[in-house]
């Protein structure tokens, strides 16, 4: 029997395998290659400051949970007055992890060093640059992020912290509170109640 | 292979909240056998909900991970929902009454068709649905909003938003008040009271809200219904000689022979889409032409309104305040009559990535341009309307697809009566421009406004009435043709009025229920 090239052992191999397995895996090694220290760094870049650095750090891991949990092809609620059915995309994974790479590279060109040792004013402005061209308005859905930046933005000002951080009160949006004290203003930041 | 035959004294098609209603009537006031057959699978169980939500809030999954037979896609059809428990088990759980003129629009204003029975007759129906649902609301004006008792539970409380929202209305000269909703305000029935996690649509996590698999999970323990999922009822046959419904004959999914279940009385309680299809199916029940037909809803205009009001969107979300200020046409003036509810919201508010010049927003200056653009707020506006339904806004057969089992899809089709249909763009314009007058009177803006493509809240295809030439069933959901046939809720309603449907419709299965009882 003649030895197959690796690449075309590989594809082969792989074509025995069920595609939802293949996706799993492809979305766990993706997962993993994500630097954890650039995506901090990339967290300090794109985050309010207001957040300090247990905010920008619980946000960071949480996002990196959220990414380890993503599951393709996952029937999606159901659209209000409609019988049709839809499926969440592909996993974001691999796409982020390279673009996180690829934030790296620019400011190893551009300032001699790793993303994770520059400013964050140079981090920002590296973002800036990679964002450069697109259209961009609202928050997007954070699986349908173009960008890894857009993604983690989006995770986090889709939270109820975001929001108790926007109107500066303790409203704790989708959160179980008592219903009475729904009455009266939230109570701000600072204070518990 | 021989069918497997099972017997009952009354056999129910359909387990959503209208045979919900009438199992637990039946099975407290008599001492019927009772069989309940769903073509669905069994729903997620209370204990799995809050980590399914979790699923949804982070990643929009849905939380009913079966509610809908595979090969069952259907033109027209507003939702996918078929389980233990049907539509319900994702409802948002609001219960608003109909009004008294919605039962009499032909003599009162010369439009579409009375109902065989009055506001009034069905007043205790609708309270027994209220203590059985367990309705937390707040009286409204008496003579906007009659009703022979107080609701069983305190009305849920309105939010700093809603209270802000409240002022501003009556600025505008409209009184508004909390919606009455099936979510408990208080502990009731061994179920917890909301607790505001704000997903009541699509599952509450702690139970507060009322669905049906409460009542089958509460019916089954005491073994007093056998509750058959995953069976799907193909056809009601008649007995050989008369007129009376012998019995229904089903699939089971997972294989196996055929069913067959034998009863004194049949419930049909399968929705406004199945209902129909079910006796389109069988041949049944259609003297009258009509079964299918007057498939009923309500269209909405919705609007936001930008208001200078510092609010607090995320308090209870879900919660509105209703006013029925609009359900009566003032002398003399064209046909429009429409309720209105508003909500606190975050819409024109929410966080953006560039600024008006297009730059690209990040860090501290993200939020700065977030916090400064929440310093007022929104609120979000609408008003179901009321729309005659025409003869032919009907569901029929779909020759060109089918079951797996082999049997004609139904299409549906909602066509507005021609006066109606005159009146749309008027009436939308209307309710547009008393957005604009709510506006204005709290110093704001209109944001935007809409209008559905679809009748929401849908019903019909049924329609009760006294004469059987223009009805299907009489008032109590009894086929004209078969006196042991019954439909029940949502199909046996002749209008769509002007609120969701589904307290109404529990209100007409429990009278159904009582009559279904009385005849065992």
């Amino acid at each position: 029997m003649a030895f197959l090239p690796r690449r075309r052992f590989v594809l082969q191999l792989a074509g025995l395998l069920p595609l939802p397995f293949l996706a799993r895996r492809l979305h766990a090694s993706a997962v993993a290659d994500l630097d954890p220290r650039l995506l901090r760094a990339l967290a300090s870049a794109v985050l309010p400051g207001a957040l300090g650095a247990s905010g920008m750090e619980r946000t960071a891991a949480g996002f990196e949970r959220w990414l380890a949990g993503y599951r393709e092809g996952v029937e999606l609620v159901h659209g209000y007055g409609t019988g049709e059915l839809r499926r969440t995309g592909p996993s974001p994974a691999l796409r982020w992890a390279n673009q996180l790479r690829e934030l790296d590279a620019a400011a190893q060109r551009a300032h001699g060093a790793s993303f994770e040792r520059v400013t964050v004013a140079q981090r920002q402005g590296l973002v800036r640059s990679a964002l450069e061209g697109q259209r961009l308005a609202g928050m997007p859905a954070i699986d349908r992020a173009s960008h890894l930046s857009l993604g983690l933005l989006a995770f986090f000002y889709t939270s109820a912290e975001a929001t108790d951080l926007c109107y500066e009160a303790r409203i704790g949006d989708s959160t179980c509170r008592p219903l009475a004290q729904s009455e009266r203003r939230p109570l701000p930041l600072a204070e518990r109640s | 292979m021989a069918p497997r035959v099972i017997e009952s004294d009354v056999c129910i098609i359909g387990s959503g909240i209208s045979a919900a209603m009438v199992a637990e009537k039946l099975a407290e006031e008599r001492t019927a056998t009772i069989v309940v057959v769903e073509a669905g699978d069994e729903s997620d169980r209370l204990n799995q909900r809050p980590a399914l939500r979790r699923r949804f809030l982070d990643y929009g999954e849905t939380p009913w991970r079966k509610d809908h037979l595979d090969g069952y896609e259907v033109a027209g059809i507003q939702s996918r929902s078929m389980q233990v428990g049907g539509l319900a088990m994702h409802w948002g759980g609001v219960t608003p009454r109909f009004s008294p003129e919605d039962f009499k629009v032909r003599s009162l204003y010369g439009v579409g068709n009375d109902w065989p029975l009055s506001y009034e007759e069905l007043d205790p129906w609708y309270q027994e649905a209220e203590v059985r649902l367990g309705v937390a609301g707040e009286q409204g004006p008496q003579e906007l909003d009659p009703r022979g008792r107080p609701f069983p539970l305190a009305p849920i409380p309105l939010s700093y938003n809603l209270l802000r929202l409240r002022e501003w209305t009556a600025q505008a000269g409209i009184s508004m008040w909390s919606q009455p909703s099936a979510k408990n305000s208080v502990p009731y029935r061994g179920r917890p009271a909301c607790c505001r996690n704000d997903t009541c649509t699509p599952v509450c996590p702690i139970g507060a809200k009322y669905s049906p698999d409460f009542t089958w999970e509460a019916l089954r323990k005491a073994g007093r219904v056998q509750l058959l999922p995953r069976t799907v009822v193909r056809r009601l046959v008649r007995e050989s000689s008369g007129e009376r419904v012998s019995r229904a004959v089903a699939v089971a999914r997972d294989g196996g022979a055929e069913l067959e279940f034998r009863a004194k009385t049949f419930v049909v309680a399968c929705g406004y889409a199945w209902s129909s299809h079910l006796l389109l199916l069988s041949g049944l029940a259609n003297r009258s032409g009509l079964v299918g037909k007057y498939l009923t809803g309500h269209r909405n205009v919705s609007g936001y309104v930008s208001l200078p009001l510092r609010l607090y969107p995320g308090m209870n979300g879900q919660h509105s305040l209703v006013s029925k200020q609009f359900m009566r046409v003032p002398r003399g003036e064209r046909y429009l009559r429409h309720d209105l509810r508003v909500w606190e919201s975050s819409v024109g508010k929410e966080p953006r990535l560039t600024d008006a010049q297009g730059k690209v927003l990040l860090g501290d200056e993200l939020l700065a341009d977030w916090r400064r653009r929440t310093a007022t707020g929104t609120a979000r506006v609408r008003a179901y309307y009321d729309v005659i339904p025409d003869r032919e806004s009907a569901l029929s057969l779909d020759g060109s697809k089918r079951t797996p089992w082999g049997d004609p899809l139904p299409q549906l089709a909602f066509r507005d009566a021609p006066e109606s249909a005159e009146l749309r763009a008027w009436s939308e314009e209307q309710i547009r421009a008393l957005f604009a007058r709510m506006a204005k009177a709290g110093g704001g803006e209109v944001i935007s406004a809409r209008s559905d493509s679809f009748q929401d809240h849908p019903a019909g295809g049924c329609r009760m009435g006294d004469d059987p030439a223009t009805s299907v069933t009489d008032s109590w959901g009894r086929s004209h043709d078969h006196e042991n046939l019954f439909v029940v809720g949502a199909p046996t309603c002749v209008s769509g009025g002007c609120a969701n449907g589904t307290l109404t419709f529990c209100a007409l299965s429990l009278r159904s229920a009582a009559e279904i009882g009385r005849s065992l």
